[in-house]
């Protein structure tokens, strides 16, 4: 178990990214274990008891030069608005680093990463993370329409496909449909056994991408969201349908990080 | 101050519990939260065979408050044994089983096996989880029923018997008058209080069984009048538990009659809420001349 604890922290800066998606830095105490892609954390966004629990949000980036951490987070909530209203220099509770991080390919093995929606956070973290040891990395990341997609996107981790389901920017459908087009190309030219696919976006996109997988014979690594108590893995309320005797999976400690053979997807 | 509890023949070195089902079976938070602040640790509810629990979601906020619909998840009494015991033995705190069950049997099962271990301090009898089909509920809201259960457990153990109440019943002096005259040293209220949210986008229940159980600080006048109105009923002790966030909380609960209390909810939100509550007993004690925690109580004009 990485060691986790509460950090009273401060912000350094809100900014929106996108529309209704917003990115939150704020200062990395130095005490505390560095996050990895795929690690969350939680946040009090009130003192009050509305709203009561803390939230969970992934990584987006960690910094260890200027000693910061990031998040993307959407609005969706009286929680997410509170953060929304975060200026530089305010308080922060957080619990943190929690949960299991992304496995990381080894060498040989080409990494291609897929993001929908707010799932973009902590899949921009690990391409981060990969890009200096793996020049073959994909990013393929897909919203609703352009504006949902954040700016300053290509460059820094190679080539990005974009999607948008409109087809207002980048590809016309899905990130799941841009993923297969993609696996198409690449199996005829390679060994696709030297793929591995990481995801993090909404259940039907990380379903489609779990079955892309099992086609084409790779490993997919899934990072999924639930409503969480604890975050610490006391209260069984995050649970995840796995396959196994078990039924259930914390994503909060077991995950939220899973290969995506280990997870139930019925409806 | 004395911060001591007397429970039955058994003593807590303070008053402060954390609740059966926030707190894991201890090593979750022990990285979290110093171990020595915790009087008593309420295990998660254990049964004889291990509990997959509910279909999800499982956990939705309310407004000042969170609905539940655990199922008593939970490693079954085995795998307690084997995984879970070990850890216990090395905390300071008072370990608390939490038993569960379906039915009569089991809890008979779990006490017994268990009986033995000197890791524990004592059971919390669960006979008000709302969110199991059999059992639970339906158990602890017949006062004959609590009577004779609670005094076939109290013939298995020597061990501090505490019964948890349910304030889903018309009255609830009636069924904590049962478990006295059942022998149970002391009674704990409140558990969860059973309520439900629809989501009317999808003109669903949020809670995939319809309803849960509610708690966090919407519940707490709730256990205070419970608490309040149980300390004068009965002649055991009387654990305060639901809705507290804050130290004042604590107080209140205190005053209201409950010998002990428990933080349960406001463990998945505030890591400092067991020291801050302590200091709040000691200040309020040493302000207003009380000696001990008992006398608390005396105080409520």
């Amino acid at each position: 178990m990485p060691a986790m604890a509460r950090y009273l922290t401060a912000v350094l800066q809100n900014r929106p990214i996108a529309e209704d998606f917003y990115e939150l830095q704020f200062n990395w105490p130095s005490q505390a274990p560095a996050p990895k892609p795929g690690q969350f954390l939680t946040i009090r966004t009130s003192q009050s008891s509305v709203p009561l629990l803390r939230r969970p949000f992934a990584f987006s980036r960690y910094d260890h030069e200027d000693g910061s951490a990031r998040i993307i987070y959407k609005v969706r909530g009286a929680a997410t608005a509170q953060l929304a209203g975060k200026r530089p220099f305010d308080a922060v509770d957080v619990l943190a680093p929690l949960g299991k991080p992304f496995p990381l390919p080894d060498s040989e093995t080409r990494p291609i990463l897929v993001a929908g929606g707010i799932g973009i956070g902590p899949i921009l973290f690990l391409a981060r993370a990969l890009h200096a040891h793996s020049p073959a990395l994909r990013l393929i990341v897909g919203a609703r329409t352009a504006a949902g997609l954040p700016s300053q996107l290509s460059g820094e981790y190679g080539e990005v496909i974009a999607c948008t389901d409109d087809g207002s920017f980048g590809h016309s459908g899905t990130v799941i449909d841009a993923l297969r087009s993609y696996l198409s190309t690449t199996t005829l030219s390679t060994n696709s056994g030297e793929s591995v696919l990481y995801l993090c976006g909404p259940e039907p996109m990380l379903a489609g991408g779990h079955r892309l997988a099992l086609e084409c014979g790779i490993t997919a690594y899934v990072a999924v969201e639930q409503t969480m108590g604890c975050a610490v893995g006391a209260c069984m309320g995050c649970a995840v349908r796995v396959l196994g005797p078990e039924r259930y999976a914390r994503a909060c400690t077991e995950g939220p990080v899973f290969d995506s053979r280990l997870i139930d997807w019925r409806e | 101050m004395d911060l001591t509890v007397q429970i039955g023949r058994s003593e807590l070195y303070n008053p402060l519990g954390v609740a059966s089902g926030t707190f894991g079976y201890g090593s979750e938070y022990e990285k979290l939260i110093d171990l020595n602040r915790i009087g008593a640790l309420y295990t998660k509810a254990v049964t004889p065979e291990p509990r997959p629990g509910n279909e999800i979601p499982r956990i939705v906020e309310t407004p000042s408050g969170m609905l539940n619909s655990i199922g008593l998840a939970n490693v079954g009494l085995q795998r307690f044994i084997s995984d879970k015991l070990p850890f216990l033995k090395s905390v300071p705190s008072a370990v608390i089983v939490n038993v569960a069950g379906s039915e009569e049997r089991d809890y008979f099962t779990v006490v017994e096996t268990l009986a033995a271990e000197d890791a524990i301090w004592g059971w919390e009898i669960n006979l008000s989880c709302p969110n199991v089909k059999c059992g639970g509920l339906a158990l602890g809201t017949d006062p004959e029923q609590v009577r004779m259960l609670t005094a076939s457990l109290r013939r298995l153990t020597e061990k501090p018997v505490i019964v948890k109440l349910t304030p889903n019943v018309t009255d609830i002096t009636t069924i904590a008058r049962a478990a006295e005259d059942g022998g149970a040293d002391a009674v704990s209220c409140i558990n969860t209080l059973v309520g439900m949210l629809i989501d009317t986008d999808r003109q669903r229940t949020v809670l995939p069984g319809a309803t849960g159980g509610l708690s966090g600080p919407a519940v707490l006048p709730v256990g205070l009048a419970a608490v309040y109105r149980v300390s004068r009923a009965v002649r055991i002790p009387v654990i305060g538990v639901g809705g507290i966030l804050e130290p004042d909380h604590a107080l209140q609960y205190l005053l209201a009659g409950a010998a002990a209390i428990q933080i349960g909810t406001a463990n998945f939100i505030d890591p400092s809420i067991h020291q801050r509550v302590l200091e709040a007993i000691e200040q309020y004690a040493a302000q207003h001349e009380v000696r001990s925690i008992a006398e608390f109580g005396r105080l409520l004009r």
